[in-house]
């Protein structure tokens, strides 16, 4: 990572957290860049299964309509317990969980579906990187162990669609206000946060090590 | 006087629950400092929204974290303890006890190795590893809720009459390979020598150590000292976006063995999940730290 990026990326943290509204359209996420603070409003959809992501990129391959649409909005790895009582869906809390898992659907998912968000915590993989930059979509960096603070955008349940699934696998689509803040990690225009820190942590191993024999030989 | 079964569940229960609701306050206080000391404003920020989401959980008997984990209990008993009833179900009775009553209510995380159903309960959980204190009229029981998303970057090898300098390069080699996945500031035990399984159980004692506790060993508190510097040279920062403050410790134990030596590395996340009580033998119970 260089100076000038590091600099760029403390004067966003400067200004006030974005807040956004869903849905939203293509010219407004690819203005998005990593580094910058942001809150979403509107219906958020999220999910944590391995099959619920199978599902949704078997869909979206083929062409079929999901239960839900998500274009234009977003799409979360967050993990959240619903309370069902007399018919009423209540959310009580949401988390981020690791959005790696689901590399291998994530581009299907992005391509076909349209979400203009994703999100999780941990990041995507290079084929998913290309994938936000070629559609206008970014990916949003939550803070895990966070629920206490992010579940209180929590509004209601919109929708639960494969309620044969547990419930963190179901297709579910929540009603959110100023959930956040979170962290534009990857942006449409092909920034990686994680990439970045990691390629910049490779290349300071050279004089880490180097610092480790010093301090050895000091004893 | 026996300890009873009673006493068992509802400590095995109650660690449980505070492992879920609070983090340790050494924890708390070395993201405190870690916060001061940042350079990084994003990391700056992280860090304080997770004092934050620490605090509100603790204030509101809500969950840090929504992944609650796979249960692990770590029991070592005094061999002068006498028990009425059994042990081991005990254990699995007081977790399950917590399942149905805690509120809010946890997410399903036990999940079949083969067949990836979830559930609340399975095979061998929860796990539970045992250790005798000779002459000891009391028994210790620490519980580890383990969340996979930081313990999958966790890993072991066998070296051939390593150096130090072998060993401290493979531990950075972990947590590079880790890189941003796990929930960083990470928590870092390391184990090295024995057999396998003894370095892996080494590195999890090592990880669940309070912190400020260097090894008394001055060759060990050197190298966790060098270990903790270069993590944190390393810029990965909090929840992996960059920063100064990627580890709060590492922590290093050994043991004797072979010229084949194993070292495991364990990690913990940032909410450092670890909560410890003594049973006495009258049944008193005394919390160790949480």
């Amino acid at each position: 990572m260089t100076d000038g990026w590091k600099c760029f990326m403390n004067e966003a943290l400067t200004t006030a957290v974005q807040e956004l509204t869903l849905p939203l359209d293509e010219h407004r996420v690819r203005a998005l860049s990593v580094g910058q603070l942001v809150r979403l409003s509107g219906k958020v959809t999220v999910s944590i299964g391995i099959p619920t992501h199978q599902r949704m990129a078997e869909a979206a391959l083929q062409g079929q309509p999901l239960p839900v649409d998500i274009r234009g909005g977003a799409f979360l790895h967050l993990s959240t317990y619903v309370r069902e009582s007399d018919g009423v869906c209540e959310p009580i809390y949401l988390n981020p969980s690791t959005s790696t898992r689901y590399n291998t659907w994530m581009p299907a998912i992005v391509r076909g579906l349209g979400p203009r968000i994703v999100g999780g915590k941990g990041g995507l993989n290079a084929e998913s990187v290309a994938t936000l930059q070629e559609c206008g979509c970014v990916y949003l960096s939550f803070l895990g162990g966070g629920s206490p603070l992010l579940s209180r955008a929590l509004r209601g349940v919109h929708s639960m669609h494969w309620t044969e699934y547990i419930s963190q696998f179901r297709l579910l689509t929540l009603d959110v206000q100023s959930l956040g803040p979170a962290t534009v990690a990857i942006d449409a225009q092909g920034q990686s946060i994680y990439q970045s820190v990691g390629e910049r942590a490779k290349a300071r191993m050279p004089a880490i090590l180097e610092q480790m024999a010093k301090a050895r030989a000091l004893g | 006087m026996p300890i009873d079964s009673d006493t068992l569940k509802l400590v095995s229960a109650l660690l449980y629950e505070r492992a879920l609701k609070k983090i340790p306050d050494d924890t708390r206080g070395v993201l405190a400092q870690a916060q001061q000391r940042e350079t990084d404003a994003t990391a700056r920020h992280t860090i304080m929204m997770m004092v934050e989401s620490a605090d509100l959980a603790h204030e509101q008997g809500s969950l840090v974290c929504s992944d609650v984990g796979i249960p692990t209990y770590s029991l070592k008993i005094g061999t002068r303890v006498q028990f009425s009833g059994q042990v081991r179900q005990a254990i699995t009775d007081g977790f399950a006890e917590l399942v149905a009553n805690i509120q809010p209510p946890i997410l399903k995380m036990v999940t079949h190795p083969l067949t990836h159903a979830r559930s609340y309960a399975g095979k061998d959980i929860p796990i539970v590893s045992y250790d005798l204190i000779d002459d000891a009229d009391y028994m210790d029981i620490v519980c580890s809720p383990k969340a996979m998303g930081t313990g999958r970057w966790e890993a072991a090898e066998t070296f051939v009459y390593p150096t130090i300098e072998q060993a401290e390069k493979y531990v950075l080699d972990v947590i590079l390979r880790a890189g941003s996945q796990p929930c960083l500031p990470i928590v870092v035990g390391v184990g090295i020598g024995g057999t396998l399984d003894h370095a892996t159980k080494m590195a999890k004692e090592a990880m669940l150590r309070p912190h400020g506790q260097a090894h008394p060993d001055p060759m060990l508190a050197g190298m966790e000292r060098r270990l903790l510097e270069a993590i944190n040279q390393m810029g990965l920062g909090a929840m992996g976006t960059s920063g100064d403050c990627s580890a709060m410790a590492v922590n290093v134990e050994y043991s004797a063995g072979h010229g084949f030596v194993p070292i495991a590395v364990s990690l913990n996340c940032w909410i450092n999940r670890r909560t410890a009580a003594r049973i006495h033998h009258d049944g008193r119970v005394e919390m160790l730290y949480e």
